[in-house]
């Protein structure tokens, strides 16, 4: 797994994000100051504890932050957009055909009195686009899959701007639908899509939520906590699948979970987030062999080794900073064993280290 | 089939239920030291005692309670339901019924019709545009109609749409009672009657009847469904599939009515039919109010002569519509929402 | 989202936290203004009832020349702000004297001030009703729900069965009695055997829900009792719902109330009671509507108010719609 920096540009960056929450109890300031670079065609896992701001990224990132929400500072580029600054229609077109996200409890998240084949259809009808081009793909093959289509987006094909029969349309997105299925390694689709969620197991609704957001072939492919609902051999199968897509659909992986394993299996580069920033960002290899931030030190030495089993086990001393009033300057100083003076006074910025390893301390 | 065994439980459970209300109304209106004699109701003051102790003799009313009941559980599986008293003519108990039963019908029919389609539109609006303008508004109608004395409403609607639309000279509805004119009987429910039998002028006659004793009912009713409406569509529009439909990249439009609307419907079509179960026991108040010739009114006389026969066909057809319902809007539930297993 | 909620600072103590969270629904209150509106209202309604015999005499609703207890006394004038209508048998028309506010009712008397004193009547066994049947219903609705087995389908089936029932049936039972005679108090023992079914209902469906969380287990494995378990620690978690929905039932059983009146169950047709202050108006609807109208507003008003709420509190205490 190797992983491509530097020589390329980002697809995604997100520059000095800040967001703010009304509550009843305060300001809450989730986000501190994110920053994050997603490069193309790379898997970027983002750890860290409950708490830390990941999911509130990404849901900014996607658009969708609730309504006492608010983002006061920072900007989010996106193929040359910021998209901090679209409109809610923009970034729900931006939902239906580029970014999609994997969330983590498919119970919850899968409407409970519709059909498999109904969820998924309906991200299909969506996309003319997609549409257009399986049709006429059928055309000239006499007959299309859904992998055909996954390499079709990648060029630019000039639209022709036909409109599809109502029936036409339901009867090639039923036939994308089977082979999506097929594609997320789901036994017997025809039968699965006329189930409901709750007669499917947890992996199998996994994959079905997987199949939904990669219909959308989306250039940013957000799974957030997706395994961690599941139990672990679930887990693995479910990683052991998003492997093998990565090498067929042509988007970057922006992998949020709390767990560094997952993220070692599957991940090209990892950030760490802690109290709303992102503290340390490099290769996974770089990050497990020579962690540089004192946070991440400490998180790697909390992990029981198996091979060498110890009496007791290390954890990290204090308590995850409270978001109202959080800490001033670096969010980890009050847990810090190295703190210094200058800890407590500004927030340290993200700088490069070494080649392809930034860290936002201090000591550096 | 495990639905159909169930069911069957309930069914008999239903019969369980007639029997206990049977008892214990029978004993209330018979047995127990009220101040109205149980043959009170079949009397009228002119009688000598001898014709007093002879309808006594003839309705039973002499004999010890328990042998009573009996008798009459043997008449009623013999169709004899008993008669009813002078005020209605002494007829059968359950010829009465029937008879304004329709009547009855048509009114819950049209009552729950206008609750629906005011009730539950409101709901939604209050739910989507929660703590604005809309809402509060919303909020305000529903409940008031729920605040609203039936009586007075009724009246209200009276002395305006008829009273003072006539004083000022524009047409106004009639106020009280059923179509006068006569119609022949196909289904029973007069306005169907005159459809069917092509006599348009006696159906618009008993439309026009029929508006306002309806809308008086739905008034207050469509209150209380509005405000289901609103909690529940509110309860799932902060559901987790919610937000997916939304990360999906769908409209909004599409969001509420495929996701959200089908989930939050649910426990309003329940309320719906228990609301039109209770609406056949004869809205009393609106019927007395409008002088509509339903089962209500008649309860009402019923009532207050003390008459056990009709009572009794009244209170046990009641009883009989209500667990009905409740199963009807149990099985309806399991049909609407996929994972509940009976 | 639960990323978002960390407190900010630790209550110390278990009556702290529920001070806490008082303070924070009260908050949530004032941010409403139709349940401020109605809270208002409300509280208006109850001083006036409280002090209803001071403002006005309450000697006015008998006839005068009598002397206590309360007896159907010849109705004799309706009158209207300035004319009397007379019913009696010589059909006459003339100026009056006097000027009312709202009118008078079928005997005579102002009717603004009979309304005064109806309000505290009717408040009075709304109440009265209420709390009675919230108390009985929860109870057994408690213990339907915690013990379960034989005695919650017990319980179930008695409480279908009361479902079932014609509440009208029930209350012209009562009203017969002679023991008791027609008065207030048989009619308010009538509707609370009418009304007490949705309260067992309600509690149980929250008790079977609060049991199986983990903090009952807890309890238990800490050695506490079960009658402990059920009044301490169940019955206030599940207590919000039922506060609701006494609040709201308020106003339904003053309507009820005052419906039965209308009907006829009224001990006197002169008692001072909004339902009964209408029933005077019954017939004569088109040409003195004032006599319905006028409480017929009233007890919209009172019963608004109430609900209005009743339906905040709804709103507030739902605990998922709390932030």
């Amino acid at each position: 797994m190797s992983f491509k920096a530097n020589k390329e540009e980002p697809l995604l960056e997100i520059r000095n994000l800040k967001v703010n929450f009304h509550t009843y109890r305060g300001e809450v300031k989730a986000l501190n100051g994110v920053n994050l670079k997603l490069y193309p065609q790379e898997v970027l896992a983002v750890v860290g504890e409950s708490g830390c701001g990941k999911s509130v990224t990404m849901q900014t990132l996607i658009g969708l932050l609730p309504e006492n929400a608010y983002v006061p500072e920072g900007q989010i580029i996106f193929k040359g957009e910021d998209l901090t600054k679209k409109s809610k229609e923009h970034m729900r077109m931006l939902r239906a055909e580029e970014l999609a996200i994997v969330f983590q409890d498919p119970m919850t998240f899968l409407n409970p009195v519709l059909t498999i084949e109904s969820q998924l259809e309906e991200v299909f009808t969506l996309q003319k686009k997609l549409l257009i081009e399986a049709s006429n793909l059928e055309k000239t093959q006499g007959d299309v899959k859904f992998t055909d289509l996954l390499r079709e987006k990648s060029s630019d094909a000039p639209q022709t701007n036909r409109k599809l029969a109502r029936k036409e349309v339901k009867r090639i997105s039923k036939k994308l639908c089977v082979d999506i299925l097929n594609l997320v390694k789901l036994p017997d689709p025809e039968r699965i899509l006329k189930h409901y969620p709750f007669e499917l197991s947890g992996g199998m609704r996994q994959r079905a939520m997987i199949a939904m957001a990669l219909a959308r072939r989306p250039s940013i492919f957000i799974a957030d906590e997706i395994t961690t609902a599941l139990d672990v051999t679930i887990q693995a199968q479910i990683l052991h699948l998003l492997k093998e897509l990565r090498d067929k659909i042509a988007a970057s992986t922006l992998m949020v979970t709390h767990d560094l394993s997952v993220a070692a299996e599957v991940a090209d580069r990892i950030a760490v987030m802690y109290g709303g920033n992102v503290v340390e960002v490099t290769s996974t290899r770089q990050l497990f062999k020579k962690p540089l931030h004192p946070y991440t030190q400490l998180l790697l030495k909390a992990i029981p080794n198996i091979l060498n089993p110890v009496e007791t086990l290390e954890s990290i001393p204090g308590t995850v900073p409270e978001m109202v009033k959080p800490p001033p300057g670096c969010r980890f100083h009050p847990r810090c064993p190295f703190v210094m003076e200058n800890c407590s006074k500004d927030r340290p910025k993200l700088k490069e280290v070494e080649k392809g390893h930034e860290v936002a301390c201090y000591i550096y | 089939m495990r639905i159909y065994e169930y069911i069957i439980r309930r069914l008999i459970l239903l019969i369980f239920v007639l029997f206990a209300v049977s008892v214990v109304i029978f004993y209330l209106l018979r047995g127990f030291p009220t101040g109205i004699a149980p043959w009170a109701a079949y009397i009228n003051s002119k009688m000598t005692a001898d014709q007093i102790e002879a309808v006594i003799k003839a309705h039973g009313f002499d004999r010890p309670l328990w042998e009573q009941y009996f008798y009459w559980l043997r008449d009623i599986f013999q169709g004899q339901w008993g008669l009813t008293g002078i005020w209605a003519q002494g007829r059968p108990a359950n010829e009465v019924f029937f008879n304004h039963f329709s009547y009855t019908i048509e009114l819950a029919v049209s009552g729950v019709i206008l609750t629906v389609a005011i009730g539950i539109p409101l709901g939604i609006i209050s739910a989507l545009k929660n703590n604005k303008l809309p809402d509060h508004v919303s909020r305000v109608i529903a409940l008031a109609g729920y605040s609203t004395p039936a009586y007075w409403f009724g009246f209200m609607l009276q002395l305006v749409f008829f009273y003072y639309f006539s004083l000022w000279g524009l047409p106004h509805l009639p106020s009280s009672g059923a179509s006068t004119l006569g119609v022949s009987r196909i289904t029973g429910l007069p306005l169907l009657d005159g459809l069917l039998s092509g006599n348009l002028a006696f159906s618009w006659d008993e439309f026009l009847h029929l508006i306002l004793p309806a809308f008086s009912l739905s008034f207050i009713s469509l209150g209380f469904l509005a405000r289901i409406v609103r909690a529940s569509m509110l309860e799932v529009l902060r559901q987790d599939y919610i937000t997916m439909a939304r990360s999906k990249g769908l409209t909004e439009r599409v969001v509420i009515y495929r996701h959200a609307l089908k989930n939050a419907l649910i426990p309003a079509v329940t309320l719906t039919g228990i609301f039109f179960a209770a609406l056949l026991g004869g809205a009393m108040i609106t019927e007395y109010v409008f002088s509509w010739p339903g089962v209500g009114q008649q309860a009402l006389r019923a009532v207050f002569q003390g008459d056990s026969n009709f009572l009794l066909v009244y209170s046990l057809v009641f009883a009989a519509i209500i667990v009905t319902a409740n199963l009807v809007v149990d099985v309806i539930y399991a049909f609407l929402d996929p994972r509940i297993k009976y | 989202m639960k990323e978002q909620q960390s407190a900010s600072a630790v209550p110390k103590g278990e009556w702290e936290a529920r001070l806490a969270d008082i303070k924070y629904t009260l908050h949530l209150f004032r941010k409403n203004p139709l349940v401020m509106a109605g809270t208002i209202i409300s509280l208006f309604f109850i001083g006036l009832a409280l002090s209803a015999n001071i403002i006005v005499n309450p000697n006015l609703a008998l006839p005068t020349g009598y002397t206590g207890g309360m007896y159907p006394f010849e109705r004799k004038y309706m009158w209207s702000a300035g004319s009397i209508i007379n019913w009696g048998p010589n059909i006459a028309i003339y100026k009056g004297p006097e000027s009312f506010l709202l009118g008078t009712d079928g005997w005579g008397r102002d009717l603004a001030k009979m309304i005064v004193l109806a309000v505290p009547v009717d408040l009075y066994y709304a109440a009265i009703i209420t709390i009675t049947a919230a108390i009985f219903g929860t109870f057994l609705g408690a213990i339907a729900g915690y013990i379960g087995g034989v005695i919650d389908e017990a319980l179930l089936r008695i409480t279908d069965i009361f479902f079932a029932f014609p509440a009208l049936v029930l209350a012209l039972v009562f009203a017969s009695l002679p023991q008791f005679g027609r008065s207030l108090d048989t009619l308010a023992l009538a509707l609370v055997l009418v009304w007490w079914p949705p309260y067992v209902r309600l509690m149980r469906g929250q008790v079977l829900s609060e049991k199986e969380k983990p903090y009952v287990e807890a309890l238990k494995a800490t050695g506490a009792g079960n009658t402990r378990i059920l009044f301490r620690h169940v019955l206030m978690n599940a207590i919000y719902p039922i506060l609701v929905q006494v609040t709201m039932d308020f106003g339904g059983v003053i309507l009820t109330f005052s419906a039965l009146m209308f009907l006829g169950f009224s001990p006197s047709p002169a008692l001072p009671e909004l339902g009964n202050l209408a029933a005077d108006g019954y017939g004569h609807i088109f040409d003195a509507p004032w006599v319905i109208l006028f409480p017929g507003i009233v007890m919209l008003i009172i019963s608004l108010a109430f609900n209005l709420v009743g339906d905040g509190l709804r709103d507030v205490l739902d605990p998922r719609l709390r932030r």
